[in-house]
C-alpha cells in the first residue's frame, strides 16, 4: 500500500509543480507577495540500526533529504496556510511529495472553522495518547524523525465554538485516517499469528481499509474550559482503531476495528510543578464482551503526570500510564495471551545550556510489568539561528520479543540531522 | 506694593522651585518603587509592541529574536496578562508563549508548538532564567513583584533615585541585591546593576531610549549585559501602542491556537 501511495504522490508532485510554474510564471508580482510569506527549512537525516537484525536487508532506516515550505495568507476573513514537503528518500530512491498542511481557517465571532488537511492534538499526555485518537506516525518517531511527525495530518473539518464558561471542539475527519502503524516496511516487528518476528524481508502488513465513504469517517470532540488556574476537558469520540489490530479471519486480513472513546482530563499546577490526570474508557464496538479473539478487548487507561523545573532551564517529566484490559477472562478464555495490565512510567528530562543553544533531552517508556522499555536521549545544538544539529538514539529493549517495545528491540537505531530555516 | 509684588514673584519662585524636590524627596521609597512598577510595567491598560532583540555573545556572534506582545492589565499593579507570538527564527516561528500574572501565587505559562498543534503547559517557579536564548530574563520582560525585595532608598540625585534592592528569599535568585536607577520624571528604572552572593558587580541593565508614547514615557531600546561572559543583548521596542482595547479572551486557549491577526501582524 505504501508503494502505491508514493505513486498517487508522484502524480500530484508534477501536478503542484505544473501549478507553480503557472502562477509564478504568469504572475510575477503575485509570486514575489508570495516569496515574502514563504518560510519553510531544508533538512537532511539518516537512521542507522546499530543492532544485528536477520530480517533487514540493510542497515539504513532511514536517509531523507526533505524540503518543507510554509505559505500563509492572513486577512481579516480567514488565513490560509499551504505545508508542502518534497521528499526524496533515500531507502526507496523515489520522490514524495505531500501537504503536511493545507487548510483554510474562517474565524466567526464565537466559532472558528479549520477546514482542510490539518494536524489535531489534544489531551494532557507527553507522549502518550489517551483522549487523542487522532492519527499518529508511529514509524517516523522510531526511526528518529523529529517529534513533529509523530502527529499525522488528517483531512478533518474542524469546529470550536465559544461560550461564555466553556468551549467546544469537534473534529469530523470524514474519511477513516489511520495511524502510519508499523507494517514491516521499514522495521521488523512481532507477528501474533505467526509467534514470531517479521520485518522487512518478511511481506509486511496489509490491512483491509475500510472503503473511502462518508460512514467510515470519525468524529471526536471535547469540552473545555478552565477553573482557575486548572485546565478541565470531557472528550468523546467514535471511529476506529487506529491500527489494525483486528484481524478478519474469512478475508485473511488484518482490519481496523469500530472504537468508541470516552474520557476525561485535568491540568493544572502544584507545589510549582504542574499535574495532570487523565481517564479514557476505550470501547471496542466490534467485540463489546472481549469473547472475539481477533479483535482487541475493551480498555480502561488512565494517566498521572507531574513536571518540574530542577534548576534553571532544567526540567523533569515524569507519568504513570496504565493500560487496563476489561473482560479479561473472556480475553483469556479466548486465548488471549496479553498481562491485563500494561504500565509504562516515563521520564523526561530537558536541559538548556549555553545560551539555550544546546539542548540536551531524554525520554525514556519504561514497563516493569512486560519488562521491556524504549528510550530516546537527544542532543540539539543550534549553530545559528538557521542551523539546528540533532544527534538522537532510539533504543529498544526487553526481556521477550512479543512485547511492546520488545518487538522493536532489533530496530535499535542512531540518527542525526542537519536543518537549515529559511 | 511693588515690593511685596516682587516679594511674592520670589517666594512664589522658590517655592515653585522647592516644590518637586522637597516633595519628592519626603517619598517614601515604596512610593517610589510602586511609582516605578507602574511605570515600566503598567502603562495604559493595555499594550502591543513589536519586539527586536539582538543577542550578541562573547565571540561577537549574533542570533536575532522578533515577536509581537500585547499585553492587558486585570488591574494597576496587579494581575496581568502577556501573550507573545514569535515571527523569527525560524525555528520558533509561529510559536505563542502566554504567561498570566499573578500576584498571590506562580503564573500560569503556556507554550503553543503549531507543528504539533500542541498546548503545553510550564512550570514556572523560576522566572530568572534567559528569556528566548537573550540575556534578558523572564522577570525583566514582565517585571518583578515589588513584594519580592527590601528596598532602601541609597542615594539621590538630582535626576535619579537610587534604590538598593535585597531580596527577601536569597536562596531562589542568583544576586544577592542589585541597584537601580529610577529617573525622578518618569519613574522609569534607567539602569540596574546587579552583584552577585561575592559581592562583585555581574549584571546590568541600561536603557538607551526613552519616547513619549500617547503620553506614556516609553523604554524603546534597551541593553542588558553578562558581565561575567561579556555577552549582552540588546532590546527594541517598535510599533508602541496603549490602550487598544484588547479583549481579555485574547489571552485564552483559542488564540493560542489561532493567533488573533488583528493583533499580530507585523
Amino acid at each position: 500500500m505504501a508503494l502505491a501511495k508514493q505513486g498517487k504522490c508522484y502524480i500530484s508532485y508534477l501536478y503542484f509543480l505544473a501549478l507553480l510554474i503557472f502562477f509564478f510564471g504568469r504572475m510575477p508580482v503575485f509570486a514575489m507577495s508570495v516569496l515574502e510569506d514563504l518560510s519553510g527549512f531544508f533538512e537532511t537525516s539518516g537512521s542507522y540500526r546499530v543492532v544485528d537484525n536477520d530480517l533487514a536487508k540493510t542497515d539504513w532506516l532511514l536517509g531523507e533529504v526533505r524540503l518543507q515550505l510554509d505559505y500563509t495568507k492572513d486577512t481579516d476573513d480567514f488565513t490560509i496556510s499551504l505545508k508542502p514537503e518534497f521528499i526524496f528518500d533515500g531507502t526507496d530512491r523515489e520522490l514524495h511529495f505531500n501537504f503536511r498542511e493545507s487548510y483554510i481557517l474562517l474565524p466567526l465571532d464565537a466559532l472558528d472553522i479549520k477546514l482542510g488537511r490539518q494536524i489535531i492534538t489534544w489531551g494532557t499526555g507527553d507522549f502518550v495518547f489517551l483522549n487523542d485518537v487522532f492519527p499518529k506516525d508511529w514509524q517516523s518517531f522510531f526511526l528518529g524523525r523529529d517529534d513533529e511527525y509523530l502527529k499525522k495530518p488528517a483531512n478533518a473539518i474542524r469546529w470550536t465554538l465559544f461560550f461564555d464558561k466553556f468551549s467546544v471542539d469537534i473534529a469530523w475527519l470524514p474519511f477513516f485516517t489511520p495511524d502510519q502503524f508499523i507494517s514491516g516496511e521499514r522495521l521488523s516487528y512481532y507477528n501474533p499469528l505467526s509467534g514470531s518476528l517479521s520485518g522487512p524481508l518478511n511481506p509486511e502488513i496489509d490491512p483491509d481499509y475500510p472503503d473511502t465513504e462518508i460512514e467510515n469517517g470519525e468524529i471526536a470532540a471535547r469540552i473545555f474550559g478552565t477553573l482557575g488556574s486548572w485546565e478541565i476537558a470531557v472528550y468523546g469520540y467514535r471511529g476506529r482503531w487506529g491500527v489494525p489490530s483486528g484481524f478478519d479471519v474469512d478475508k485473511n486480513k488484518p482490519f481496523f476495528p469500530h472504537l468508541e472513546v470516552w474520557g476525561s482530563s485535568m491540568r493544572g499546577p502544584i507545589a510549582g510543578g504542574i499535574f495532570n490526570a487523565e481517564v479514557a474508557w476505550y470501547r471496542s464496538l466490534d467485540d463489546l464482551n472481549g469473547s472475539d479473539p481477533y479483535v482487541p478487548n475493551s480498555e480502561f487507561r488512565w494517566l498521572l503526570g507531574y513536571s518540574h523545573e530542577i534548576a534553571a532551564d532544567q526540567s523533569i517529566g515524569v507519568q504513570a500510564y496504565m493500560e487496563h484490559l476489561l473482560d479479561y477472562s473472556q480475553y483469556k478464555k479466548s486465548g488471549g495471551n496479553r498481562d491485563r495490565e500494561r504500565l509504562w512510567l516515563t521520564l523526561r528530562y530537558t536541559g538548556l545550556f549555553m545560551q539555550q543553544n544546546l539542548t540536551l533531552s531524554f525520554f525514556g517508556f519504561f514497563a516493569p510489568i512486560e519488562k521491556d522499555l524504549y528510550c530516546r536521549p537527544k542532543i540539539s545544538y543550534k549553530y545559528s539561528d538557521n542551523i539546528t544539529v540533532t544527534l538522537g538514539a532510539n533504543v529498544f529493549f526487553g526481556v521477550e520479543s512479543s512485547t511492546f517495545f520488545g518487538q522493536f528491540e532489533e530496530n535499535t537505531n542512531i540518527y542525526a540531522r542537519i536543518r537549515y530555516f529559511f | 506694593m511693588k515690593k511685596l509684588a516682587v516679594f511674592s514673584v520670589l517666594a512664589l519662585l522658590t517655592l515653585l522651585y522647592l516644590l518637586p524636590f522637597g516633595l519628592a524627596s519626603a517619598m517614601d521609597v515604596n512610593e517610589i518603587v510602586e511609582k516605578a512598577n507602574l511605570a515600566s510595567y503598567y502603562a495604559g491598560d493595555d499594550g502591543i509592541a513589536n519586539a527586536a532583540m539582538k543577542i550578541y555573545d562573547s565571540q561577537g556572534r549574533i542570533r536575532e529574536r522578533e515577536f509581537k506582545i500585547l499585553r492587558k492589565d486585570v488591574e494597576d499593579g496587579g494581575e496581568q496578562y502577556y501573550y507573545v507570538y514569535f515571527f523569527r527564527p525560524g525555528d520558533v516561528r509561529k510559536t505563542v508563549f502566554m504567561v498570566h500574572k499573578h500576584i498571590d501565587r506562580d503564573d500560569d505559562r503556556w507554550l503553543y508548538l503549531p507543528a504539533l498543534d500542541l498546548v503545553k503547559r510550564i512550570a514556572a517557579t523560576d522566572k530568572r532564567t534567559s528569556f528566548v536564548g537573550s540575556h534578558f530574563f523572564y522577570e525583566d520582560v514582565s517585571g518583578r513583584s515589588p513584594q519580592d525585595d527590601n528596598h532602601e532608598l541609597e542615594k539621590e540625585t538630582d535626576k535619579y533615585y537610587i534604590l538598593k534592592n535585597t531580596p527577601k528569599d536569597a536562596d531562589i535568585v542568583e544576586f544577592s541585591y542589585y541597584y537601580v536607577w529610577i529617573d525622578k520624571n518618569t519613574f522609569l528604572p534607567m539602569k540596574a546593576e546587579y552583584y552577585d552572593k561575592g559581592g562583585k558587580l555581574y549584571r546590568r541593565m541600561t536603557v538607551l531610549s526613552v519616547k513619549n508614547i500617547q503620553g506614556f514615557p516609553t523604554v524603546v531600546e534597551a541593553k542588558m549585559e553578562d558581565l561575567n561572559s561579556g555577552g549582552y543583548t540588546i532590546l527594541k521596542f517598535l510599533k508602541v501602542q496603549y490602550n487598544k482595547n484588547i479583549p481579555k479572551r485574547i489571552f485564552t486557549e483559542r488564540y493560542l491556537r489561532r493567533p488573533p491577526r488583528k493583533y499580530i501582524r507585523r
